[in-house]
């Protein structure tokens, strides 16, 4: 079921909950969780294609975003740092030897890969969309993500990737030309 | 004149960016992940209590609590190595369907923590929410895994004691506390392994 959230309330709240999770408020950072768990479990889910990976590595996020609160300065909004640790997550999985088997679903054209969500979020989610984006190789599909779905700029999802921002645009123009051809294969007219 | 465009066109202008904007930024999982988050925390707290690392380097008088100190290795050496080799074991070459499907489900009971023990009521509602999913998949397991699992249970439960004990003649002592974090540990981390595999535990059909 769709969450429906007021974005003011919430934006409000959000500044309240962050300082007293910092004092240690287990409380508060369990409604900070509920608050954001949608869109870090999205990205994790998109940016490995593995439901399960993505259940654990939203886990990994928000117990290292517990334990580097202290450090959080409020230059960015809570939700963007969370991302950063997702992102940063996701990348040392696909480092370590285990998760490049697990993370690694697709070739250099994508052929072999499915996404993998149970199912779609709802009737109106262009899902032919969403599949083409889960086929791309793991560069492409991370700047799709960031920067196609969740909005960040260039040199925000290079900066969350630890690339150039040369190297983005790049990789977004490729991801282009991919998700073309996929999509064009998928649905002759 | 007309301009050609060079690199990536602006969002709104390329159509395929332009529908991944419109995708669900939020997905919801399939689970709630909260216990298990909240779980790591708990555990977090004692791996990092300041207190804790200051008595490590200390002295501990060993004669003094044999018992409590005999059931805190057991519980780090028997109950993980047992937990470890028993998630691992493989398939029993001819199933025991029909015991399988009939064979009462064995209640679990937590570890019950002392008074001395300083368990504080948060870090228990996190073990509760842990819980909740540990019993579901409890439910589905083979029975030998069942009882293998109570029988750590058990095994935690004779430590926790020993040691809450050891506590009550020795309320300072680091090594102590730290013992009894270790099980608390020991106890999450058992159903934080139920609760997250996949394979392997569930009896087939």
């Amino acid at each position: 079921m769709p969450r429906v959230t007021n974005l003011a309330s919430a934006v409000e709240s959000s500044a309240e909950l962050v300082t007293r999770a910092c004092r240690g408020d287990v409380g508060a950072f369990e409604d900070l969780y509920r608050q954001n768990v949608g869109r870090v479990y999205g990205l994790c889910l998109r940016l490995t294609g593995q439901p399960a990976t993505a259940e654990d590595l939203t886990q990994d996020t928000f117990v290292n975003a517990w334990r580097s609160l202290p450090g959080y300065e409020g230059r960015s909004s809570f939700s963007t740092w969370l991302h950063r640790i997702a992102v940063n997550a996701v990348l040392a999985k696909r480092r370590s030897p285990h998760g490049r088997n697990e993370v690694s679903m697709t070739d250099e054209s994508g052929a072999q890969m499915e996404f993998e969500a149970e199912a779609p979020m709802d009737e109106a989610t262009p899902i032919d969309v969403e599949r083409a984006i889960a086929a791309l190789p793991p560069g492409a599909r991370d700047i799709v993500v960031l920067h196609g779905i969740y909005g960040y700029s260039h040199e925000e999802a290079a900066g969350m990737l630890g690339v150039a921002v040369g190297t983005c645009k790049a990789q977004l123009h490729r991801a282009r030309h991919l998700m073309r051809e996929r999509m064009a294969s998928e649905n002759p007219t | 004149m007309n301009t050609i465009p060079f690199g990536p066109r602006n969002p709104p202008e390329d159509p395929l960016l332009a529908k991944s904007a419109e995708l669900p930024k939020e997905v919801e999982p399939s689970r709630d992940l909260w216990p298990g988050i909240a779980a790591r925390l708990a555990a977090d707290k004692w791996g990092r209590d300041p207190f804790l690392r200051q008595e490590k380097v200390t002295s501990p008088s060993f004669g003094r609590w044999p018992l409590a100190l005999a059931a805190g290795f057991l519980v780090a050496s028997v109950s993980a190595l047992l937990t470890w080799s028993l998630l691992r074991a493989p398939e029993p070459a001819v199933q025991p369907q029909v015991a399988s499907t009939q064979a009462p489900v064995t209640e679990v009971v937590p570890v019950s923590y002392g008074p001395n023990s300083g368990v504080t009521a948060q870090e228990l509602l996190a073990r509760d929410e842990l819980l909740v999913q540990f019993r579901e998949k409890f439910a589905t397991l083979r029975p030998e895994t069942r009882d293998a699992i109570v029988k750590n249970l058990a095994i935690m439960q004779a430590a926790a004691d020993e040691i809450d004990a050891a506590l009550a003649k020795d309320p300072a002592s680091g090594m102590l506390k730290g013992m009894l974090a270790g099980t608390y540990k020991q106890e999450l981390q058992l159903y934080s392994t139920v609760v997250t595999s996949r394979d392997g535990l569930t009896r087939r059909t």
